[in-house]
Formats: C-alpha cells, sequence, structure tokens
C-alpha cells in the first residue's frame, strides 16, 4: 500500500501533506455512520465548489489516510495547488489518538455515537470515550466540535475543553420510544455517573436524555430534524432546521440510523460555512458497499446490509421490517479468529420484536450455529408455519439457497457482519452481477473495518 | 410451577451480552411450563433471600465494577449469601464473579472489598484501562481473550474469556472445573467456583446458551430451593449442542495456531489429548 511505504520511508508524511490542504480537514468518527456520514458530506462539500480528498471507506487508521493523502500528491511530493482542496476523513475511533498526533490542528471534530463494538478490540465504551478525551487535550481552540446531543457520551465528550460545539440531534419525537433499547451499554451520566432518564429513545442509548441526580440534559442542538418519516425499507425524509435555514431532506437510504448520519452530515457543513443550498445534495447519496447496497440477481432485488454491532443489526433489521410485512432475509455472523473472536453482543441485538417477519429464515456465517441459538431464545422458531430454520455455515451456498426459497420477483436482504457479506458479495461479483471491486476487500485487515 | 430469579444490576453488569444468561433460563423454564418471576435488583435495593430461587449477575469492566462493589458489599452482600445457604442457585460471571470473591484488587493497587461468597481474589497484574496503556494493543496484551475449554465434573462447558489478571483459590475454594483450554481463573488450570449451588465463572459468550447442563442445573437448584425436588423435562438440544460442538472445535483450531503464551502455556497434556481427540 503506498501509504504505508510512504510512513516507513517518511513518518510525518501524513502530517506534512495534511498541514498543506488549504482548508484544512474534517475527521469524522464514532462507532457507526461514520462512512456514509463521510459520504453525505463529500457531496455537499462538492456541491458547494470544494474538492475534498477523502480516504476509502473503511481505510480508517493511519496508513488508509496516508495512503489517501500520497495518491492526491504530486510527483514533487506535495500536493497541487488547490484553493478549493479540503480533508474529509473517516477516522477509526480506537486510531483517533494516533491520527490527531499527526493532524494535529485539524478543522473540525464530527462525532456520530459511542456503541459497544468490537468488545475484543475497543473494549469498553467508557475506555473508548477515555482515549479519545485523552488525545483531544492537545487540540486548537480553534478546532470545531460537532456532536451528536443525543448521545450522552459524545454531547459531554470533552467537555471541560473551550472549543467551539456545535450539537444535531432529532427534535420530532413521533418515531421515538418510551424507554432505553433493553441493550446492555445504557451510559450513566457523563458528570455524577447517576441514572439517566430519557422522555424519547430513537435507539439504543440515543434520546432525549436527562440526569436524575444532577440534572444535566441534552443540550438544545443547533442544527435538528423537526420532522423525520421512515419510508419504509428504502428511504427516509427528514426535515432539517439550522440556524440560517429549514430544508426537507429525502434520504434515499432507510432507517433512523440515516436520519443521524444526514443530521451529522449538514451540522459539520453547517460548521465549514457551506451554503444551505448544498445541503440537498445529501439527497444524491448512493449506498456504499454493503450499506444496503442494491444488487439484480435473476430478477430479485438484493440488497447486501453491513451489520457489525448489536446496534447496528439491530437498526439494519428494523429498517428492513420496520414496515412489519414479512420479507426473505438472510442473516449471517461470522467471527474473526484471533483478532475478533467475540460474538457475545447478538444477545443484544433486539431479535425478540422482529419474531414472525423473517419467513423461513436462512442463517449463515462460522457462528451460524451461534446465531441459530439466539433466534430460538428469541421466540423466532415459535412463529408459526413459515418458522422453519436453516443453517448452513457456507455464505454461498446459504445466498443460493435463500434466492432459491424467495418467490420469483421478490426482494431479498442479507444481513450480516463483513466477512460473509464479503464471501457473498465476491461471489456476485464472479457471476457477473456486481462490476465494481469491493475495495475494502484488499487486506485483510480491511475486514475489522 | 414458579421461580424467582433476581437479576442483578441489568443495567451496569451486562457487558458481554449477558443478558442472554436470563433470557436462556426464562425461555428454558418456559418451554417446561414453569413460569420465572424476574426481578431487577439495581443500586440500593435490598435482598430479600427467603423470596430468590435463583440469582444471576453479569460481567462488567473496572468502571462498572467500581460502581457497583460499594452496593454489592454494604447492600445485598449478606442477603446473597443468605440465600446461597438456603439452597438458591446462583451464576456469577465475569466482573461479578470477581467481586463475590474475598476482594479484587485493580490496576493501580486501589481494592474492591467482595462479598466472600467465593474463597476467591482477583488482581489486576497491569494496565487494564491505566494511563500507560496508550494504544489497544498494549491493553490486550495483558488480557486472556480467546475460546475455553473446561471440564466440569462429567460434562465440558465452552464459553469466552476476556479478561485482566487472575483469580486466585484460597484453601476453602472448590473450583468450578478443570481448565482443558484456555486460560481460567488465573492459568494455574483451575476455572471459576462453586459453593453449593452457587457457580462463579468467566466463561461468556454468554455462556448458558451453549452450555444447556449448566443452565439446566441452574434451574433445578431453583426448583428444589422453592419445592423440595426437580423434576427437568428434557428438551430438544440440538441447535444448543451444534453451537457447543462448534465451539470445541475453535478451540481446538486454537491449539494448533499461535495464539499468544497464555493459551499455550495453560493447555495442559491432557487437555490438549482431551480437546484434540474432540470429546
Amino acid at each position: 500500500m503506498p501509504g504505508q511505504v510512504a510512513l516507513t520511508i517518511d513518518p510525518a508524511a501524513l502530517a506534512d501533506l495534511v498541514a498543506e490542504i488549504p482548508r484544512g480537514a474534517v475527521l469524522v468518527t464514532g462507532s457507526n455512520g461514520k462512512g456514509t456520514t463521510c459520504r453525505m458530506l463529500s457531496q455537499v462539500m462538492r456541491t458547494a465548489g470544494l474538492h475534498p480528498i477523502v480516504n476509502q471507506e473503511g481505510s480508517n487508521q493511519r496508513s488508509g489516510l496516508a495512503t489517501a493523502m500520497v495518491a492526491h500528491s504530486a510527483a514533487t511530493g506535495h500536493l497541487p495547488a488547490d484553493r478549493q482542496a479540503i480533508g474529509l476523513f473517516e477516522v477509526d475511533e480506537g486510531s483517533m489518538p494516533e491520527i490527531l498526533r499527526h493532524i494535529r490542528r485539524p478543522k473540525a471534530l464530527v462525532f456520530t455515537n459511542i456503541f459497544r463494538d468490537q468488545l475484543d478490540r475497543y473494549l469498553e465504551p467508557a475506555y473508548t470515550k477515555m482515549l479519545l478525551e485523552r488525545a483531544m487535550q492537545t487540540l486548537p481552540e480553534g478546532t470545531a466540535l460537532v456532536l451528536n446531543a443525543d448521545d450522552p457520551r459524545i454531547a459531554c465528550l470533552a467537555s471541560g475543553l473551550t472549543n467551539p460545539r456545535i450539537y444535531y440531534g432529532m427534535d420530532d419525537t413521533d418515531p421515538g420510544r418510551d424507554s432505553a433499547d433493553p441493550t446492555s451499554d445504557c451510559p450513566r451520566c457523563p458528570r455524577c455517573d447517576g441514572e439517566l432518564s430519557y422522555t424519547c429513545v430513537y435507539y439504543a442509548h440515543l434520546g432525549h436524555w436527562r440526569c436524575e441526580g444532577c440534572g444535566l440534559a441534552r443540550p438544545q442542538p443547533q442544527v435538528r430534524a423537526t420532522k423525520v418519516d421512515l419510508m419504509g425499507p428504502s428511504s427516509a425524509h427528514l426535515q432539517v432546521v439550522t440556524p440560517t435555514a429549514e430544508s426537507v431532506l429525502e434520504i434515499p437510504l432507510p432507517g433512523l440510523y440515516n436520519a443521524y448520519n444526514a443530521l451529522a452530515a449538514v451540522a459539520a457543513a453547517e460548521e465549514c460555512e457551506l451554503p444551505d443550498s448544498s445541503f440537498s445534495a445529501i439527497e444524491r447519496i448512493t449506498a456504499g458497499s454493503l450499506r444496503m447496497e442494491k444488487v439484480e440477481v435473476a430478477g430479485h432485488d438484493v440488497y447486501l446490509a453491513l451489520a457489525k454491532n448489536s446496534n447496528g443489526y439491530t437498526e439494519v433489521l428494523r429498517a428492513v421490517l420496520g414496515d412489519r410485512k414479512p420479507k426473505r432475509v438472510l442473516l449471517g455472523l461470522n467471527d474473526f479468529p484471533g483478532k475478533q473472536p467475540d460474538t457475545s453482543w447478538i444477545w443484544d441485538v433486539d431479535f425478540a420484536s422482529l419474531t414472525g417477519l423473517v419467513t423461513a429464515p436462512v442463517v449463515c456465517g462460522n457462528r451460524a450455529a451461534d446465531l441459530a441459538v439466539r433466534l430460538k431464545y428469541a421466540g423466532w422458531l415459535e412463529a408459526g408455519p413459515d418458522a422453519d430454520l436453516v443453517v448452513e455455515p457456507d455464505p454461498v451456498r446459504a445466498f443460493q439457497l435463500a434466492l432459491a426459497r424467495t418467490s420469483p420477483g421478490q426482494p431479498l436482504w442479507v444481513v450480516s457482519t463483513s466477512v460473509v457479506l464479503g464471501q457473498v458479495r465476491d461471489w456476485l461479483r464472479h457471476q457477473g452481477y456486481v462490476k465494481e471491486v469491493w475495495r475494502e476487500q484488499r487486506g485483510s485487515a480491511r475486514w475489522l473495518a | 410451577m414458579k421461580i424467582c430469579l433476581g437479576y442483578l444490576y441489568p443495567d451496569v453488569m451486562a457487558t458481554y451480552g449477558d443478558r442472554g444468561n436470563v433470557e436462556t433460563v426464562v425461555r428454558r423454564c418456559e418451554w417446561r411450563d414453569i413460569s420465572v418471576a424476574v426481578t431487577e435488583l439495581r443500586l440500593g435495593d435490598a435482598i430479600v433471600p427467603e423470596a430468590l430461587d435463583l440469582i444471576m449477575i453479569g460481567g462488567g469492566g473496572e468502571a462498572q465494577q467500581r460502581l457497583i462493589a460499594p452496593d454489592l458489599y454494604k447492600v445485598k452482600g449478606a442477603g446473597i449469601r443468605e440465600a446461597v445457604d438456603l439452597g438458591a442457585g446462583a451464576l456469577a460471571v465475569g466482573g461479578g464473579y470477581e467481586l463475590l470473591g474475598r476482594f479484587c484488587q485493580l490496576e493501580r493497587g486501589a481494592e474492591l472489598p467482595g462479598v466472600e461468597l467465593f474463597d476467591v481474589w482477583t488482581m489486576r497484574h497491569s494496565a487494564v484501562l491505566g494511563d500507560h496503556s496508550g494504544t489497544i494493543s498494549d491493553v490486550r496484551a495483558d488480557r486472556a481473550i480467546g475460546e475455553l475449554v473446561v471440564r466440569w465434573g462429567a460434562r465440558l462447558l465452552v464459553g469466552f474469556e476476556n479478561h485482566g489478571g487472575g483469580t486466585y483459590l484460597g484453601p476453602t475454594a472448590q473450583p468450578l472445573g478443570q481448565v482443558l483450554s484456555g486460560h481460567g481463573n488465573n492459568g494455574d488450570g483451575t476455572e471459576g467456583a462453586i459453593r453449593a449451588n452457587a457457580v462463579g465463572t468467566h466463561l461468556r459468550g454468554p455462556c448458558l446458551p451453549k452450555n444447556p447442563a449448566l443452565a439446566d442445573f441452574l434451574i433445578g437448584a431453583a426448583l428444589t430451593r422453592r419445592y423440595g425436588a426437580a423434576d427437568l423435562l428434557p428438551l430438544g438440544d440440538d441447535l444448543e449442542q451444534a453451537a457447543h460442538q462448534a465451539a470445541m472445535q475453535r478451540a481446538r483450531a486454537a491449539t494448533h495456531t499461535t495464539h499468544g503464551k497464555l493459551r499455550r502455556a495453560a493447555l495442559t497434556k491432557a487437555g490438549l489429548a482431551h480437546v484434540r481427540a474432540g470429546r
């Protein structure tokens, strides 16, 4: 990889090249949604006349950023003169401390959320938050922080810093619920460690929160969604109010999590002082590789959806099944031996509320047996005559099986962790259904992203 | 029939899908027409020992342990010991298991008092969440992470372990079982602790879904405590056994690859033979 080579020859290569970008660099990090947020923001930036330099989705550690910068530099080893150039980088949350040692003066940091993700890799959310806060101590005063008001961990991140803070969040309470999802990484009060209460929860621990103990509460967001309409498994409508404008966005991606990604992108665009008229560029977003990516296979619309942790899995399934109409879904689960062996998070996925909505479910992946047990205990096997569960660890055979069981013309969703999904997509590419090579598949480390 | 299950700190000690253990007990009871009343016991809630047939506490990191330790010690400790003495079943996993011992020493020397249900104590050797651990790799190096296989009487238990430091057994402690593959309590070949019907273990995953025998042991204990006897209908456990076998295979594969010093050191000859044979 050119980035790795450049860093070996010159460890300061990344820092030096990023320092040359005339409009500075925006870094986007968090557990979920950073890739999609970046793609939305880059559309907005382009529409506003900027030329964003971006890293490949998932190549979000130091070498990935260096690769992007080296690819943009001229033979002189410097960036070509371009006054409209701006850096826009997706950054792995665990790599943020290292990245901030190289990119010392970012224009803005955008935070999506902190969920329990890859426990064996990042340990606990509290630890992720502590790493981020420690790394942020060296930020210059001018770096703006773009923060999710609805995530207590993000809203109060590094609250001792005097940097400008811009908050985004949901105001429309219609798509919310009454209480936090029964997953276990619900944060305590960031100030007093007390119990948080919610008047509205959008998903997991994101919502309108308040500490019963000390009174600390969700900050009022400057960028807010005043109306959210989830339009089923393929799109969402969003009315967004900023201090200067009001826009209606039709996002061609489903689910509340994508509404949050759009809000983060608008808030970051607002912070970069991009014109309000450019926000609608978010509507041109297409699904990224494996982010509800649509592929036509033998008359079926097949959707590939990556779900890499408990909240991701829950929200992807809710986006697909939210209209309560039964569908065909292939569910996958894999581990990554030696690196990411833990799949206990499937017990925090809300399968129980979706009982009976997946017709004849097929499960696959090297942890298919664990997923099958999980579904059994969530009541999926007792959901009637269509509840027959098929366990086929091999992802390609499972896909063929699931497709064969899908009525002609009907869609099939494939919801899974990365290895399974990559294997299905590889097969689809070899069969000629997809043209593009999934860039994340070069180098096995990518699978972790 | 009905049993009462006390679920300790569901909002704090549930880092590794621990609610799956509770769900497993509840479902396996429902399938046998036994109803389960789950009482969530949070910070400040007292324990009524006579009212509980089964007590469960999940895992958590140091931050969670610090949060609950004073409450566990002052508010719930005596009640837990008494309930177990009255015959209640108990399952304590990971950080919860550590706090049911005598004490848990954190990496910077601070000591959390335990409830002394088990005669064990836990020492963190070094950084888990320390200031000097700048990267994830530093932290990982000090932890036992991977598949854990334990001989429990005539049966095998499988699960996933991810813990720092070691848990040491005092003179009156009885280990839950012997490590066949993995690290266990501290690398000495023992794993977990058992006292009457109370089980403490580092097995996660969560552990009950793919160890239905352990789940049924706890349900049997709870029924016996309430009704004086337990007669559990056998259930069709094909999926559970398949997950159990798959975990055994992963453990076996891990013994053939370099997978960290801890794992290789902890694998006894007998254990290796056992795991390789796939029994």
